[in-house]
């Protein structure tokens, strides 16, 4: 079956993440021929989802100088003395029993509603690979609970956690932030350019209370954030608001492992070719056409350019790593903070936690199975914090206590790892585009910053993944019907020539 | 917008060469391709057929192509309500990768998911698959069984048809959780997950922050 791979490419691409598979398909929607491999029989690389089987056997995978997942451990709880009112008690033998219902992810993010890659899978017509679900509740702590932050304008006027004055502050101070930047900028803000959000925050005379609420969760800013950054991160917030759902974020549907399968599509359809377990040997760059030759399960391919997941290369092997981001991965049969979060059975929800000094901070996203990550009545808890050491579970312990100490959540599952990331270059890979791994981010910005970086550096004057038409929109190849004329057709294909005329119209009147 | 009254999605899998997009394309358009081109930017067709006077909406995903070295993406089976499988009546090897498939559906695919069998090229006079042990296989895995020809438009629009037929009578009985259609109904009358392609109408709907999110929208368009 091998043999049928033709032997030369306009791009091949090693690993099949998110960002390697935005740029194969960038590559492939613009004509180029691409193969895309990938030694794991997986896709996603270190942005997959597993089933829980394949989770624990990924963690298991015993680890090599280069590989990107590392310090990985697991441990199954037994639970303490049930309560026999439960109607179905979860122990590792149950939860395994429904491995495959799973979805877990290795790096789990919350996409901004009008953020960068929603605005990406609309424009390039991807989204109709992936479906979402909206984030229930954007939480914080506050006095040590979990409570919900208001988002939408309704939100604040019901919320309870909020007096009536403070109701009235936080309208004014977001209707401020929202006109910021605008004309009707005042002297007021002016003033605190250079200095910081917090500084601008308590300016305002708000109530400790609204002042966590904006800097744990609605800027999801720091102490020492600047007045500019702190701005545009509320107004990012709030341009999200009223799209879908109550919150500004979405969360993928089967988690974030299916984003860069979508990608992978799209760049199928476009006729890129597809491997997986399928390793790259050896790397070298033929100094007289300029290509590189590529020797892959004792073939020879050759390549225009080369664009490669960090440690998936030969040549990428001597690279150093250092730990990048710390997680933790939980499973429980209860979720975290009261009723109200978790309304129907279990709420979708995002937490911002931050250590005392507010120096650090970490990731909590709760997924319920209305994410279809889950089964019913479990629940997953992604802890995510960049990492200061090669412990995962040490970087993650303050957040840890924060969540678990006080609370009855039932855990069953946990597990810690890193993601690392090359510290240095490897000087033979000069030639070679190598993607960033995963970042400690929210979204994926940098990752879609990074892939349109390397696709503008190899096709300096393409689009960037301009929209895909509808298969309404298509005319198969060789059957341009205006290349016809319309009456030496058959009475059927008239009929159709005239029905797709009809839908090009319809399509430039919507536009 | 077009009315109709359900929406079906409909993968087809098995080995290359099978003659999955033939079926596609004789269903959709009434036209049998000559040679092998590969569709380019063709990811999935759409007929609107008429079953028991209820106008339903068949979208028909293929395999675009990943199937050559058996990488399909697992999101391409996610959400799907009928699989038709797909082997060629006069190629043994295509029958022999069919526990591969399955084994593979199974990992992916809904489990309640409404599966069919389907043996093409029945134009062919060189079979090597008896009709008989294509109807065992598709029995002794839960499956419905059908022999084709997109050639010769041979069982194809009836192939169709009885999915339409078949997933509407699921989506409307009333042990709806039984089936994928059923759920999948469930779901979109829910709104519980989104898709992206609505969003135009749902931003123009949602008013209850319009005022502190005025300043975000129109930076993108739905399709």
């Amino acid at each position: 079956m091998l043999d049928d791979l033709p032997e030369q490419f306009d791009l091949v691409v090693i690993g099949t993440g998110f960002t390697e598979s935005c740029i194969a398909a960038a590559g492939s929607r613009i004509g180029k021929s691409v193969l895309h491999l990938d030694s794991n029989e997986y896709y996603g690389d270190v942005w997959s989802s597993f089933s829980m089987d394949a989770l624990c056997a990924r963690l298991d995978q015993e680890v090599e100088p280069h590989s990107a997942l590392r310090n990985a451990r697991y441990t199954w709880h037994s639970m303490e003395k049930e309560s026999e009112t439960d109607a179905q008690s979860w122990n590792r033998d149950s939860v395994l029993a429904k491995s495959r219902r799973f979805s877990l992810d290795l790096c789990p993010r919350i996409l901004y509603a009008a953020g960068e890659l929603v605005q990406l899978l609309i424009k390039s017509n991807i989204c109709r690979y992936a479906e979402f679900r909206a984030v229930d509740h954007v939480c914080m702590r506050h006095n040590g609970e979990i409570v919900s932050v208001p988002c939408s304008r309704s939100d604040v006027f019901n919320t309870k956690t909020l007096t009536i004055v403070e109701k009235r502050l936080l309208m004014k101070f977001l209707t401020a932030c929202n006109d910021y930047g605008e004309d009707k900028c005042n002297e007021d803000s002016l003033e605190f350019r250079g200095r910081t959000f917090l500084e601008y925050l308590q300016a305002q005379r708000v109530t400790e209370k609204i002042s966590s609420c904006v800097m744990q969760a609605i800027a999801m800013c720091g102490p020492s954030t600047s007045f500019e950054e702190g701005m545009q991160r509320t107004q990012r917030f709030l341009g999200s608001l009223g799209r879908y759902g109550n919150t500004p974020f979405l969360f993928p549907m089967y988690g974030c492992g299916e984003l860069p399968q979508c990608f992978c599509r799209l760049c199928a359809v476009y006729g890129g070719i597809y491997c997986l377990k399928r390793a790259v040997d050896d790397i070298a760059l033929d100094s007289n056409s300029n290509e590189f030759l590529l020797s892959s399960a004792g073939k020879t391919l050759r390549a225009k350019n080369v664009v490669s997941a960090p440690g998936y290369t030969p040549v990428s092997k001597g690279i150093e790593l250092k730990p990048h981001i710390s997680r933790g991965l939980f499973i429980s049969s209860s979720p975290l903070g009261n009723e109200e979060l978790n309304k129907g059975g279990g709420g979708v929800n995002l937490l911002r936690l931050l250590d005392n000094e507010g120096g650090r901070e970490a990731f909590l996203i709760q997924l319920s199975h209305y994410t279809g990550a889950c089964p019913e009545g479990l629940y997953i808890f992604h802890l995510t914090t960049p990492a200061l050491s090669e412990d995962p579970a040490s970087d993650l312990a303050i957040f840890t206590s924060q969540l678990f100490d006080q609370s009855d959540a039932q855990i069953i599952f946990s597990s810690y790892f890193t993601i690392a990331a090359q510290s240095s270059k490897s000087p033979a890979a000069e030639h070679i585009y190598y993607t960033d791994p995963p970042t400690y981010e929210l979204d994926y910005d940098a990752a879609i910053a990074n892939a349109r970086d390397i696709f503008g550096k190899m096709f300096p004057d393409a689009d960037f993944l301009p929209r895909a038409p509808d298969p309404e929109e298509i005319v198969v190849d060789g059957e341009d019907p205006s290349a016809l004329n319309e009456h030496t057709l058959p009475e059927d294909l008239r009929a159709q020539l005239h029905d797709m005329q009809q839908a090009t119209q319809e399509m430039d009147i919507q536009e | 917008m077009e009315d109709y009254k359900f929406l079906f999605k409909i993968v087809l899998v098995g080995n290359a060469g099978v003659g999955k997009t033939c079926l596609v394309r004789r269903f959709t358009q009434g036209l049998f391709p000559p040679g092998q081109g590969a569709t380019i930017g063709v990811d999935f067709m759409i007929k609107t057929v008429e079953v028991e006077g209820e106008k339903i909406k068949l979208q028909i995903w293929d395999t675009a192509g990943q199937e050559r070295f058996r990488s399909i993406t697992q999101s391409y089976y996610r959400s799907a309500h009928a699989l038709i499988l797909v082997y060629d009546i006069s190629c043994q090897p295509t029958f022999d990768c069919l526990p591969d498939w399955l084994r593979e559906i199974q990992e992916y695919a809904n489990s309640k998911v409404l599966k069919i069998l389907v043996g093409n090229k029945t134009d062919r006079d060189d079979r090597e698959i008896p009709t008989q042990i294509g109807e065992e296989f598709a029995k002794q895995h839960d499956m419905y069984f059908l022999e084709t020809s997109a050639k010769e438009a041979e069982n194809v629009e009836r192939l169709f048809y009885e999915i339409a037929a078949e997933l509407i009578g699921q989506a409307r009985s009333k042990d709806g959780s039984s089936s994928a259609a059923a759920a999948a109904a469930q779901r979109q009358s829910e709104g519980s997950s989104i898709g992206l392609g609505s969003f135009s109408a749902k931003a123009a709907q949602s008013n209850c922050c319009g005022g502190l999110a005025s300043g975000g929208s129109n930076s993108s368009q739905g399709g």
